[in-house]
């Protein structure tokens, strides 16, 4: 079973909100930077790696139910959608880490995207 | 495009619906040896424009219309039997036909109904274009988009899909939406869903209804140029959301309802939208989707989610 905090350790990345969440398990990874890619595709329990930083993604990922967001390539975050976030105590992530890279450093762990296993 | 010419180009896409489950099964029917004042009293009672006839084994024989009671009436014929005055080119359409079939019907014949017989040419009911209509948005998500003549059907109080009473006021849930922040795009649909979540429903369900709720919002806020509603509704073992506005109308409905295809500007692309994914995602999400739409008047999209079964309380 992988935890947010292998992911955490993984990707060398911050916590910029939803600290408590750091033992739930993610049951599976996906990257995508349109919106409506993220509302198709996610499922419950899911992490997605994006470059996109405006608030509507933390409202769409609250929308779809998921786990938590990781903001690759360290890009700079608008502080409402920290703040947004942090109201909702969702899980969003920082790393330095490029998406590619990010990429492929979870998927060497085995967990997989919504399109395997079904 | 004429109306005949829309009903060929879905008569492709549902090429596997029969007659007979699309047609309207309780039809007035009349025997040939009753006498044309008592086809003319029937019609009247039940407020239709013609009848097909019958003979002694329920066999269809024969058709009267208006235009042939009022041409008894001219000839002083009214109590003649019917057979006498009946026309006995029937066109018919059979239970099993394909809707492709029944749509060339429509296109051949000028007649406004056809009856619907089965193997030993009995009547077993009536299609009209209604019925076409009425026939595929039961069985199937469909889009439909709107024409001028039946400006009736958008913005009314009865939903497009089961045709039950849904006011306004009776909503359970309400958001106006504000279509000059793009930046607000979505609240709607996620207060919709905490909304849901705060009523113990189960998740699944509630996820499905705030993706669908905020394709549709979003919808409205890129592409309407309008103002629009979110509203919610509660029956028995279903949910309804219906999202309304009074916009431009979409422009080319097989494009709109490609994957991939988008009408988005690039600063709207800029910030994760438009990737031509919003109908697809309803009809994913929603177990029942109809889209309404018409240039400069609007469009409404009405979807449907199923409650599951086990969530029902047991008593």
């Amino acid at each position: 079973m992988i935890k947010v905090r292998d992911i955490v350790a993984l990707l060398e990345a911050e916590v910029l909100s939803g600290e408590s969440k750091l033992d739930e398990e993610v049951k599976s990874v996906g990257a995508s930077d349109m919106i409506s890619d993220i509302l198709a595709l996610t499922q419950p329990g899911m992490m997605v790696l994006t470059g996109y930083t405006y608030p509507q993604v933390i409202r769409t990922a609250l929308v779809t139910d998921l786990l938590g967001l990781i903001v690759v390539r360290g890009k700079n975050i608008a502080p409402e959608t920290i703040a947004y976030a942090r109201e909702n105590n969702f899980l969003l992530l920082r790393t330095r880490s490029y998406l590619y890279s990010s990429c492929g450093k979870i998927y060497a762990t085995g967990l997989r995207g919504s399109d395997v296993g079904k | 495009m004429s109306e005949n010419n829309k009903l060929a180009r879905y008569a492709a896409i549902f090429e596997d619906i029969k007659a007979g489950e699309i047609m309207s099964s309780n039809v007035v029917e009349i025997s040939a040896d009753k006498k044309i004042a008592h086809a003319k009293e029937l019609m009247k009672i039940k407020k239709i424009s013609g009848m097909p006839v019958v003979d002694e084994k329920k066999q269809l024989i024969g058709i009267i219309s208006i235009e042939d009671i009022i041409h008894a009436f001219e000839f002083n014929k009214i109590n003649d039997p019917i057979h006498r005055i009946m026309s006995t080119q029937v066109v018919t359409i059979h239970k099993d036909d394909s809707l492709a079939d029944v749509v060339d019907k429509f296109e051949n014949y000028k007649y406004g109904r056809f009856p619907v017989v089965d193997d030993d040419k009995r009547v077993c009911g009536i299609i009209s274009k209604e019925d076409i209509l009425h026939g595929i948005l039961e069985k199937f998500n469909l889009i439909y988009i709107h024409d001028q003549k039946r400006t009736s059907t958008l913005n009314t109080e009865y939903s497009a899909i089961t045709g039950e009473k849904l006011k306004v006021e009776e909503a359970e849930f309400h958001y106006q939406i504000d279509s000059s922040d793009i930046d607000a795009a979505g609240t709607g649909a996620a207060m919709l869903k905490q909304f849901l979540t705060g009523k113990n429903f189960h998740s699944d369900i509630v996820r499905r209804v705030g993706v669908a709720t905020y394709e549709a919002e979003t919808n409205v806020v890129i592409h309407s140029r309008g103002q629009g509603d979110i509203y919610f509704y509660q029956h028995e073992d279903r949910f309804i959301v219906r999202v309304v506005d009074n916009g431009i109308g979409i422009e080319d409905l097989d494009k709109a309802m490609k994957e991939g295809y988008s009408t988005a500007p690039d600063y709207i692309r800029e910030r994760g939208f438009g990737a031509g994914m919003g109908i697809a995602n309803m009809k994913r999400f929603a177990d029942k989707l109809v889209i309404i739409s018409e240039k400069k008047v609007g469009t409404q999209v009405e979807m449907i989610f199923y409650l599951p079964t086990q969530t029902w309380p047991l008593i």
